[in-house]
Formats: structure tokens, sequence, C-alpha cells
């Protein structure tokens, strides 16, 4: 009996836990999600929306989708993300990828060719996106061989261990925050998205 | 015996005051919405409101799908090395190219540095040449661990960058390659490298003041 109640409130937890329920944005919600998103579309720049309802997150100009990522799953803690333009102020990750540097005549000197280029392959596939308005997007991507399953097990510490001991702080400190952790299909996605999301690059994170 | 006694029920000490600070922390980061402001003009909900409203964002979404081009663009995606010439949601070409590798290099003495990343964002054609000669800059030079030369003559490299560029500003170039089997890798100083058959179709689809899309 005792641990029907336990599992029972651990699968309330979880449910509630996931993040936002799915509803219809009310016509206010979408009102400002328009009025935000012209104002970016007005720009030549390009732009990004985490829409976390629709479960989709999109690299947008003028308007236009340039490229399209699917959410598996979707989950938060804190504020809801306010409905206002942010900026990605740094992409965080255990080991970022680096520059290759060219040496100077390296090139006439040897006889075979070797490829100095950052490319997609050399991207994480797990980080965090440091939004202005103390919004926080822990992004991965789900788990395929044993070492990323193993990687999950730590995000889910982190997750559930460290990221609400982290709100507490901001709260004690009287700044916003919120966490979201974002799911994506595969690897190869979330490394695209790492790619895509320059510093700097301005967007929307709407849930209603 | 005593010892040990003191130190588990310490560290259970410890555990207790970390589980309820976890238990706070929990109570407090448990996600929560934020309320909803009232629109100009009424409550959101009400009947005048949310007509006023609709039409509103009915305006907006107008307004949003006016500013995509209405003409040829040309899109570039450099994670996967793609070139998609398009009209509207139309593919007209898609085209296996060579962008930015992002690497480094440094003059010697630390006087100059650059980044061959190519650029992002939106842009739109300023050139169109054909038959194009590379005018090699100094990081050319430098990379070759050659010495940069006065004459400008020089600096001229014919037959190198295909039967035809497309400048989008600031040095950068859509334009032919001599090294085929490197398209798809992220190689060059920033231009776009293309293969010479979708190189001829993007150049005469494209004009002055086509758009182009980098991300």
């Amino acid at each position: 009996m005792r641990t029907k109640i336990i599992l029972s409130l651990f699968i309330l937890f979880f449910v509630y836990a996931s993040g936002f329920a799915e509803e219809k944005p009310s016509p206010l919600r979408l009102n400002q999600l328009l009025k935000e998103e012209l104002s970016l579309a007005k720009t030549p720049a390009l732009y990004f929306i985490f829409d976390l309802e629709g479960k989709t997150i999109v690299l947008k100009s003028r308007g236009m989708v340039l490229q399209e990522w699917k959410i598996e799953s979707v989950r938060s803690w804190g504020d809801q993300p306010l409905l206002k333009t942010m900026t990605l102020v740094k992409k965080s990750t255990l080991f970022p990828p680096k520059r290759q540097k060219i040496k100077p005549g390296a090139a006439e000197e040897g006889d075979t060719f070797e490829l100095d280029a950052l490319e997609l392959k050399d991207m994480p596939s797990t980080y965090v996106l440091y939004m202005s308005e103390g919004t926080y997007l822990y992004i991965r991507s789900k788990p395929e061989k044993f070492i990323s399953r193993v990687g999950d097990i730590g995000h889910l510490f982190n997750w559930y261990v460290w990221v609400p001991l982290r709100n507490l702080g901001f709260e004690l400190q009287k700044k916003p925050f919120t966490a979201v952790d974002v799911k994506l299909g595969n690897k190869e996605e979330a490394q695209a998205l790492y790619w895509s999301l320059a510093d700097g690059i301005k967007g929307i994170v709407f849930c209603l | 015996m005593k010892k040990n006694k003191i130190l588990l029920l310490s560290l259970l000490g410890v555990l207790a005051f970390f589980i309820l600070v976890e238990i706070i922390a929990y109570v407090v980061a448990w996600p929560r919405r934020t309320a909803e402001k009232a629109p100009p003009g009424g409550k959101p909900g009400e009947g005048a409101s949310v007509d006023r409203l609709e039409a509103e964002n009915s305006s907006l979404r107008k307004k949003i799908k006016a500013l995509p081009p209405k003409a040829v663009y040309i899109v570039v995606d450099l994670a996967h090395n793609a070139l998609y010439l398009k009209k509207g949601n139309e593919t007209i070409r898609k085209a296996v190219v060579s962008c930015g590798s992002g690497s480094i290099l440094e003059e010697p003495g630390g006087r100059r540095k650059w980044v061959f990343d190519t650029p992002r964002g939106e842009f739109y054609v300023k050139s169109k040449i054909t038959g194009p000669t590379w005018v090699k800059p100094d990081w050319a030079f430098i990379e070759e661990g050659k010495e940069v030369p006065k004459n400008p003559e020089e600096r001229l490299e014919p037959g190198v960058l295909g039967d035809y560029a497309l400048g989008f500003g600031s040095g950068y170039f859509i334009h032919g390659t001599l090294y085929t089997r490197l398209l798809g890798r992220s190689v060059t100083h920033g231009c776009i490298r293309v293969g010479d058959n979708d190189l001829k179709v993007i150049y005469q689809a494209a004009s002055i003041g086509t758009k182009v899309y980098i991300f």
C-alpha cells in the first residue's frame, strides 16, 4: 500500500514537473508573441523562437523559417519565461569546440593534407544556453549510446538536485530564474542547434 | 565506538539538512505561471477585447508574412555545407558547398589576426562577375609563409574562383572551386565554394539585390 502511494506521488510529481500543459495560447499571449516577433523580423538579423507549447525550435529571418528542430520533451523549474525578446548571452558546455590555429607555411611543407576545420561533428550535444532575463535552457539529445546514457544520468542528477538549489539561491537574491530542459530527437540536431545559435543572437522563448 | 556514533550522527545530520534544503528548493522552484496582464481596453477573455486582439493578431501575422522576399533568394546552411536556391517555399536547386573553416591565422609578430568564418545573417548580391580573378589578400601570403608583395600585380591569381562569382559584401563571394573533392566540408576562408554546374544555375537565377540568408 505504502509503495503504491509513494509510486503514485512520484508519477504525479513527474507529470507536474514535466512542464507546461497543452492548451491553446490565449489571444493576449499570441498578441505579445506576434508583436515581439514582428520587431525581430523587421531587422536583418537572424532570430530564434523556442516554442515550448508547439514543441519546436525555429531559426528565422524576416519571418521566414530557415531551420526547424522538433523538441522531444520539455520540463521546467521556476518562473515562466518572460514573453519578451531575449539575447543569448553565452553557451556553456563541458567540452567546448576549439578553433584550429593555422601555422603559417605549414601547408607548403607537408605532403599530406589535413583538414583543420570546425565542423558539425565537433559541436557538443549537451549544453546550457544562458539567456538574458535569467533564463537557462538546458539542451540535450535523446541518449543513443552507452556513454550518452551515463551522461544523461548525470544530467538528470543535475536537473533534479542542483538546478532547484540554484533556483533557491537566485530566489534569495531576488533575481529572476527560469530553467527549461529541452530534449531533442538526436545528437546531430542538438549539435546543429549549438552551431546555429551564435552568441548574441536574439529570440523568444514562448510558452502558455 | 562512541566516536563512530558521533560521526554517523553528524553525517545523518548533514544529510537531513541537505534533504530539508532540497525540499525547500523544490517548493520554491516549482514551475509557476505569470499572471496575464489585462490588455488596454478590457480584461482578457472579455468578448470585445478578445475580438479586438484577434483582429490585431491577424494583422500582425499579415505583416510578418509580407517580410520574406518575393523573388528568388539564396539560403546557406553552414552546419551542413548546403546551399538552397529558393523562391517562396519552393527549392529550385540544392547544392553541396564548402563554407568557412572557423580556423584562426595570426600574423607572425601577432600584429593581425583572422578568423575564417562565413558571416551569418541577411545579405544581398552586390556584384556579379564572370571569369573572376582572385586578388589574393594579405592573409593568403601569410598563410603560405610568404612575404606580402608590394606590387598589386603579384596578388592576381586567375582561374581559381571558377567561371562566376557573386559578391555579397566585405570581400565575401559565392564562387567556383578547383577543389571539388572538398565540397561538403568546411574548408574555406569565409567564401562559399560551389561546384561548376550548380554555380552556373545560381549565377543565372540571381541578380543584383538577390537576398542571401546564411545561418
